[in-house]
């Protein structure tokens, strides 16, 4: 019994296993790691591609304007190893990103976790260090 | 009490594993690791039925053996100094050209390794989607001045035993010898050790000669893990390099002109 439920507890933890992400650039030229975000708001573009993965949301602020933001994640050969497919989001899904808004303050933002309208919670491949320490 | 123990270690291990450490991965792989592989003939089989998961070494400075200091000349110091000041907006891999020299074996995303009768060809998902070439047929390594540089240099390689040893040559300067800023110059050769001890580990080591940029040879080495079981995915770094096109040199002026993307 304590034997079949270390096997399960190791065959577990290992999925879990987070693969380096490739800093194809440098996460602290464009992003600030003391700037955090977390926002919510419906996808209107999803752009799939290499180096990097981009996404953009319309979020609504508290005083009723709409900001269109645009969030960097990894590359889908790193997103495909954290469980996302291309399909993950479309546009019109209600997403929540965590991550760190770039350096010169506008609405770009590099995602360091995405929930999916269905409520799972992806790691987006970010370059940042401990991006996935929770 | 017993399961308060064993949910203490299932917390310690699950952060480990998590943080991505190597130590975490091959804690969570196997109590006891794997044999070493071999081929038919006996030879260390640096393959099998997965990749090798390379990690993502940003600082060779951590990663010295025998020397506490990497052996900066004042021109490479400076540029170090200068790189970390920009926190390294202008390396060359951020504008997908590959690294090349040790610092391709600690740029992910995984590799393999392919051994062929004369030759032993790495292929690398990251970098991106390149290979390279190690000759194994007993030929000399030409001397730099009759070869034209390139960015992974050439590689003649042969077993000493159970590591392969690779000298390598003819490096041209489009590369950073380091993510962090280290520079290197066309003088530079490597001497890669490279061994298998258990299957689940490639013990990775090289020895910098560059009297244009060092004031000695000085050995930097890491372990990369096996990922037995996975496959190597495809990354073309090429294709839509937003940060590349939106790069400004130290004045403001941007490397490429009237290039409009999405970003805000």
């Amino acid at each position: 019994m304590q034997r079949t439920f270390t096997a399960l507890l190791v065959a577990a933890m290992t999925a879990l296993v987070a693969q380096p992400t490739a800093a194809h650039h440098s996460f602290a030229a464009e992003f600030d790691a003391n700037s955090p975000i977390e926002l919510t708001g419906t996808v209107t573009k999803v752009e799939w591609a290499n180096p990097h993965t981009f996404f953009y949301i319309d979020v609504t602020t508290p005083k009723g304007d709409v900001e269109a933001w645009a969030l960097e994640m990894g590359s889908p050969n790193g997103l495909m190893r954290r469980g996302w497919t291309r399909d993950s989001m479309k546009i019109g899904d209600v997403v929540t990103v965590t991550g760190s808004r770039a350096k010169n303050g506008t609405t770009l933002g590099n995602a360091r976790s995405v929930t999916l309208s269905t409520g799972k919670r992806l790691f987006a491949g970010s370059s940042e260090e401990n991006a996935e320490s929770n | 009490m017993r399961n308060t123990t064993l949910l203490a270690h299932a917390i310690a291990l699950t952060t480990l594993v998590s943080s991505g450490s190597v130590y975490g991965q091959r804690a969570a792989a196997a109590a006891e690791p794997a044999l070493t592989p071999r081929l038919a003939d006996g030879t260390v089989d640096l393959g099998g039925d997965g990749i090798w998961d390379q990690p993502w070494i940003t600082d060779f400075g951590r990663q010295l053996v025998g020397d506490t200091e990497i052996p900066f000349l004042p021109w490479t110091k400076a540029m170090y100094d200068y790189n970390k000041s920009n926190a390294v907006a202008y390396d060359p891999q951020g504008f997908c050209l590959p690294p090349g020299g040790p610092r391709m074996f600690g740029t992910p995303y995984p590799s393999e390794f392919i051994q062929d009768r004369n030759r032993i060809v790495v292929i690398f998902e990251g970098g991106a989607h390149v290979w390279r070439e190690i000759h194994m047929d007993g030929r000399p390594l030409p001397k730099r001045e009759d070869l034209n540089p390139t960015y992974f240099g050439y590689s003649v390689g042969r077993w000493e035993g159970d590591t392969l040893v690779v000298e390598a040559t003819g490096f041209n300067e489009k590369t950073w010898l380091n993510f962090n800023g280290t520079m290197h110059t066309d003088e530079l050769t490597t001497v890669e050790r490279i061994s298998r001890p258990n299957r689940d580990t490639l013990h990775y080591e090289a020895t910098i000669t560059d009297p244009g940029a060092y004031s000695k040879p000085w050995t930097i080495a890491w372990d990369i893990p096996w990922l037995e079981g996975a496959e190597l995915a495809e990354y073309i770094c090429q294709e839509n390099n937003k940060f590349l096109l939106e790069l400004k040199d130290e004045f403001g002026n941007p490397f490429f002109e009237d290039v409009p993307t999405d970003k805000p």
